[in-house]
């Protein structure tokens, strides 16, 4: 970037430096105090010196909206880019990210998030704890599994996952209630039906933890050695309704699908207590007790009535 | 957040003529065309036209792809259901693309398909904006 650019324009909102063949964006941007929109897409950036030393205290950290760095050599996304405290919005598509980092819940503003055309092979929990986040795009990538806690963006309008290598989706995905457009094109969905995977029988430990749980046997710290305590406190209740019952390490893994719209079939995985246990309702809805074979069709008409553009075919 | 459908005229009822407005990553199902003729010309950007065979009558296996292409700026493709059916898609991450689409006669429901089983299911399809004006739904 050239040297004088902050003195030459002091009231630079939009920056476009797209297309230009730059490996780096050094201190002139430091000191653009207006500075709203940076367009880098189709550079070459992504070594050290892609982004400028010293971001975390230029006023560019809290006016800076707007940053699309697509198409550039990221492998990684840049720590100083996680200081940009006001961004809203950001592009990483196009690049070589082979991850997202878990500090990504700092850019807690943002609202559109966009790491197609990457190498992803996992998203990380935190990524959940963006509250604003709106569109996510992460179609494109290697990405095998969602992690459940996806489920808790509570603002999430769009998601796009299309050419992954997604073979089951996590049940929770129904709890995501202002999503309008899902996208699950290209990836390996399981269509035919899975027969229950393995369940690994409970250890002792397993099983006296849960007759502790579900009996209200009372215990105090002073009982018990201190990892048992802790071990206690870890107890995931099934989800089942009418089970009530709890696990530990010990759970059944079940992928049932959830018809959706009467058109497509979502494979969506349960955990489970036990084999004998049936799979349980959508979280999200506060409905009576059914019979087991017509939780999916509940399930699926609570959630079509929510996902209106599945872009699954 | 996905593609809108922009109508320019709708050549007293002949024709509807519209722009499509595709972002980075968008892409439309595999759809037919309702027994009209369609003709597409980028304005901007690039498309990627992936053709499809039509299903069996009972339809519960992959679709079968036919071939695809990536349609440059200025290159024009036309489609009807005798040829077959197809998704059309940005598949740039970088940059959005725009499209011309001609459809005569109009037609405002069609057939998307589940590429995965063949199933189709009957769609409405809606307009972004009409003669330059935001449509409310």
């Amino acid at each position: 970037l050239p040297a004088g650019l902050s003195q030459w324009f002091p009231a630079l909102e939009v920056l476009d430096v797209s297309g230009t063949g730059l490996t780096e964006m050094g201190t002139e941007l430091l000191s653009l105090p207006c500075l709203h929109t940076l367009l880098a897409k189709n550079n070459r950036l992504g070594g050290p010196g892609s982004l400028p030393k010293g971001l975390e205290q230029a006023p560019l950290a809290r006016s800076l909206r707007v940053l699309n760095l697509s198409g550039n050599r990221f492998s990684e996304v840049p720590p100083a880019l996680l200081q940009l405290r006001g961004l809203r919005s950001l592009s990483l598509g196009g690049n070589r990210l082979h991850g997202i980092p878990p500090d990504i819940q700092e850019l807690h503003s943002l609202e559109f998030l966009y790491l197609g055309g990457n190498f992803i092979t996992a998203i990380p929990p935190e990524l959940a704890k963006l509250p604003s986040l709106r569109y996510l795009v992460l179609c494109d990538n290697k990405i095998q599994s969602i992690p459940p806690q996806l489920a808790q963006l509570h603002s999430l309008r769009s998601l796009s996952l299309h050419n992954n290598l997604l073979t089951y989706l996590p049940r929770e995905i129904l709890n995501l209630v202002h999503l309008d457009e899902l996208s699950l094109r290209g990836n390996p969905l399981v269509v035919r039906f899975v027969r229950d995977l393995t369940y690994n029988p409970p250890s002792l430990q397993e099983l006296a933890g849960r007759t502790i749980k579900t009996r209200n046997v009372p215990y105090a710290p002073s009982d018990l050695p201190e990892s048992l305590v802790r071990y206690l406190s870890l107890a995931s209740n099934c989800p089942n309704p009418k089970c009530g019952g709890v696990y530990f390490d010990s759970c059944v893994r079940q992928i049932k699908f959830v018809d959706f719209c009467g058109k497509y079939r979502l494979p969506l995985m349960h955990y489970l207590c036990s084999p004998e246990c049936s799979s349980p309702f959508s979280s999200a809805s506060q409905s009576s007790t059914s019979q087991s074979e017509s939780d999916s069709e509940d399930e699926a008409s609570i959630a079509a009535h929510r996902m209106q553009k599945v872009l699954l075919g | 957040f996905r593609y809108t459908r922009n109508l320019v005229d709708n050549g007293n009822g002949k024709f509807n003529l519209m722009i499509l407005c595709w972002g980075e990553g968008h892409g439309s199902s595999i759809h037919d065309h309702t027994d009209s003729h369609c003709f597409m010309k980028i304005l901007q950007g690039n498309l990627k036209e992936t053709l499809f065979e039509w299903p069996e009558k009972k339809g519960n296996g992959e679709m079968t792809k036919k071939s695809e292409r990536v349609l440059r700026e200025n290159q024009c493709a036309y489609i009807n259901d005798s040829i077959g059916l197809h998704r059309v898609e940005n598949i740039s991450h970088t940059e959005p693309a725009v499209s011309l689409h001609l459809y005569s006669p109009p037609f405002n429901t069609c057939n998307t398909f589940d590429q995965r089983t063949g199933h189709k299911h009957k769609v409405t399809m809606t307009f972004y904006s009409q003669f330059g004006e935001r449509t409310v739904c």
